[in-house]
């Protein structure tokens, strides 16, 4: 018995040692850059950190400010491009991004990428006030339904993500969640592979209901006009552009608009592509491309 | 709970370790962490389903010995019907109710008179096929007196609910699998060595094999009128394969497991093809099925005993039998009825038991003969295939149209080279172990250093060449 269990503690090690060199070699998982939260209380990337993304088709890059992507080439006539994991764009090439892309378009304007995943609404704006300091002549906030319904805590309290409280009118940053664990969990990328190919499932499976996004609207109607006059109050929003996802609930795009926001509303129901991959809901290098142009239209009709 | 799954990966040891260290001198503990972890294993899918499992043994249990009780033939029998309404009452409700509603509407409808029978949203307990059979072989080998029936009810919980092989088999004969729970297990090296690797080769042909295999095999089946002929012969192909790597991964793992209990369980598979006629084909896939349906149907209805009109009205019936219990749809009637067909011309011939060797025993390499024979049993399986694959009658028969069309020698559309170089590699190590239990149970020749690294090479095949996680397609039967 003692032999077998020798043997196999033995092999497994092998097995292990080999299945690493293998995992690295053929990049079967990608590279996650590791994030630190700043002085701020923002989520950042360490800075000058770059990676392969998953097979190894192209790298990414962290800047030296700490955000994805390249730095423009001046600071002069700066636009921020804020957003969460649709900018932040690790699954294309660096020519695949919005800030590159814009700026074939208006090349008169400067483009900087401030984007990580998981940025909720009102952390949009937390950055953006951070980012003031550069003296940006706008910033786009990229955004989609979600993100504001995420940005509540009252709607519903998530400990890793930037929110409002509301009701004690103060903005609560974003914890990492389990910083050791995923630590150990991005370097062993064995492990990593493992987790992302056989995912454990302990959620709770009991069925709960499900809202559309018009009745999602509706039920938190209340908590969005809290967030938005509380941003309202606190951030300056005029140099402040929202750019919302295609098929964004109309709803709230018109409560934004009344509210005072800048809008530009992303349209890819004409086009018969698809913008986004076909195993994942983010925006393919064509989709990026159309994002861009409808942007720098908007951008320019606004000048 | 999956085999190819890391809730199993972690399962695994943690009975492994209760069974041999904490457990193991008491025969009556281990039988019932036995039963605990195959409950545990099984109601982790949907612990709903435990109730049949239960209910079942407990009636097969108390039938046994009150079979034991009496010698009086009428009450036995009843006994006997007792067992076998409840087991395939079960079995007749959760797997074919809707199938038979349906096609009784769909008679109605075609007589010109439509009947309104709703079906019901009924959920298939998973393996409840193969655990029938198992019970079922259990009241029918006491009622005959092969088997003492066991006053242990917890030895007999472990049988019926025993987790390696308790959804997808092999199915087991109580008269084999049962007396190992009687007496004390003692850890063999040798035995638990070979069951890890028949875990190993099964995961391979699983994890390498089924799944990619399925991936082509599904783009092919979903889309065959985009397909030229040659592509579609491609995708009946790499069914053929995905079905084989799928089904017998998984006895080779549900018995490299059992190994390493110390348990021994049924061969499944044997090189299926590589048999060089059907007959030979069928002795070598899914054994567990074909022989209890040879004991328990075949035999019992006249066997071969009353001439060839006989054999012929029993081969048929087995045949449309086993396509049934693969499935309620007319799909699997027509493929078990295909295959009966396939066998006519050798049982009126006498020469179903032709082929009872190893395919070029000793030798390399096959003759121009045997690779003849090999071919064409191989492409009569692989239409059979077709109709098990296909959705309904009316797609396997456009498949097949579309198959043999003027396009089927263009050249292919879908060609995934790195899945045929592995399935070539598959096929060469399967060639080479053919003499063996399981392709890979005779590597002792190689030292040790060559043996460890041909595994930790299978594992990296694995690592990279991994298909998408494919639930194993038994499950469903």
């Amino acid at each position: 018995m003692f032999k077998f269990i020798r043997n196999i503690i033995l092999f497994i090690i092998a097995a292990m040692i080999a299945g690493e060199v293998v995992v690295r070699i053929t990049h079967a998982v990608s590279d996650v850059p590791q994030r630190i939260i700043d002085s701020d209380g923002i989520q950042k990337y360490y800075p000058n950190q770059t990676g392969y993304s998953l097979n190894g088709k192209h790298t990414w890059l962290i800047n030296k400010l700490g955000w994805p992507g390249e730095l423009p080439n001046s600071f002069d006539n700066l636009v921020l491009v804020i957003g969460d994991s649709f900018i932040e764009n690790f699954m294309n090439p660096n020519d695949c991004h919005q800030a590159p892309l814009l700026k074939e378009r208006i090349n008169e304007l400067n483009f900087l990428e401030t984007a990580r995943s998981g940025v909720s609404f009102i952390e949009a704006f937390e950055i953006a006030k951070q980012m003031d300091t550069l003296n940006p002549v706008k910033s786009l906030i990229y955004i989609n339904d979600s993100d504001f319904y995420e940005s509540v805590k009252e709607i519903s309290e998530k400990q890793d993500i930037t929110q409002l409280d509301i009701s004690e009118g103060k903005v609560i940053h974003g914890k990492m969640k389990a910083p050791g664990l995923k630590k150990v969990l991005y370097n062993w990328k064995l492990m990593y592979y493992f987790y992302n190919r056989f995912p454990l499932n302990f959620e709770n499976k009991k069925p709960t209901k499900k809202y559309t996004p018009k009745e999602r609207a509706l039920k938190h109607s209340q908590e969005v006009d809290g967030l938005l006059s509380f941003i309202k109050t606190k951030y300056n929003i005029i140099d402040k552009i929202l750019v919302f996802h295609p098929y964004s609930n109309k709803k709230l795009i018109t409560k934004c608009i009344d509210a005072g926001f800048e809008v530009i509303s992303l349209d890819s129901s004409t086009d018969s592509n698809s913008w986004t991959f076909d195993f994942d809901h983010h925006w393919t290098c064509y989709g990026h491309e159309q994002v861009a142009s409808q942007v720098a239209r908007s951008l320019k009709s606004a000048n | 709970m999956l085999f190819n799954s890391i809730e199993f990966f972690v399962f695994l040891p943690i009975v492994f370790i209760l069974y041999w260290f904490v457990t193991a001198k008491y025969l009556k503990a281990q039988n019932l962490l036995i039963a605990i972890a195959s409950y545990v294993f099984y109601g982790w899918w949907d612990w709903r389903f435990l109730s049949l499992i239960a209910f079942s043994s407990i009636i097969d249990y108390t039938i046994g010995l009150l079979l034991k009780k009496t010698e009086v033939k009428s009450k036995r029998k009843i006994l006997l019907w007792i067992s076998i309404c409840v087991n395939l009452g079960f079995l007749g409700f959760f797997k074919y109710y809707n199938f038979f509603i349906q096609s009784l509407v769909d008679s109605f409808t075609l007589l010109g008179q439509p009947l309104s029978i709703n079906s019901l949203n009924i959920i298939l307990p998973v393996g409840i096929s193969f655990y029938t059979f198992q019970t079922l072989s259990y009241t029918i080998d006491v009622y005959n007196k092969k088997l003492e029936p066991t006053k242990d009810f917890i030895a007999f919980s472990a049988f019926v609910s025993f987790f390696p092989q308790l959804v997808a088999g092999p199915i087991e004969r109580a008269t084999n699998l049962l007396p190992q729970f009687y007496s004390k297990r003692i850890f063999k090296y040798d035995l638990a060595i070979n069951g890890m690797r028949q875990v190993l080769w099964g995961l391979f042909k699983k994890v390498v094999i089924a799944d990619n295999c399925a991936k082509y095999a599904n783009i092919i089946f979903n889309n065959y009128e985009d397909y030229s002929g040659s592509t579609l012969v491609l995708g009946a192909f790499f069914f053929a394969f995905q079905i084989y790597g799928d089904f017998s991964g998984y006895s080779d793992i549900a018995i490299g497991v059992s190994r390493l209990f110390g348990f021994d369980l049924k061969r499944n598979f044997a090189f299926p093809y590589f048999s060089r006629d059907i007959a030979e084909f069928w002795r070598r896939w899914h054994i567990s099925l074909s022989t209890w349906f040879r004991d328990y149907l075949y035999i019992p209805l006249g066997g071969s005993r009353g001439g060839i009109k006989m054999k012929l009205r029993n081969t048929f019936i087995i045949f449309i039998v086993s396509g049934f219990w693969h499935g309620a749809n007319w799909t699997f009637i027509v493929w078990g009825a295909l295959n009966a067909i396939y066998f006519l011309p050798l049982l009126l011939t006498n020469k179903n038991r032709v082929n009872t060797n190893i395919v070029a025993e000793g030798k390399y390499l096959p003759s121009f003969k045997e690779i003849r024979q090999m071919g064409i049993t191989f492409f009569i399986t692989l239409i059979a295939w077709v109709f098990f694959r296909a959705d309904s009658i009316t797609h396997a028969f456009l498949y097949l149209k579309g198959i043999f069309s003027s396009s089927l020698f263009s050249y292919f559309e879908i060609f995934p080279v790195t899945i045929l170089v592995l399935l070539l590699f598959f096929i060469i190590i399967e060639w080479l172990g053919r003499n063996s239990e399981f392709a890979i149970e005779n590597v002792d020749f190689m030292n040790k250093p060559i043996r460890w690294g041909f595994y930790v090479g299978l594992i990296v095949l694995m690592f990279t060449y991994t298909g998408e996680q494919q639930e194993f397609i038994y499950f469903q039967f």
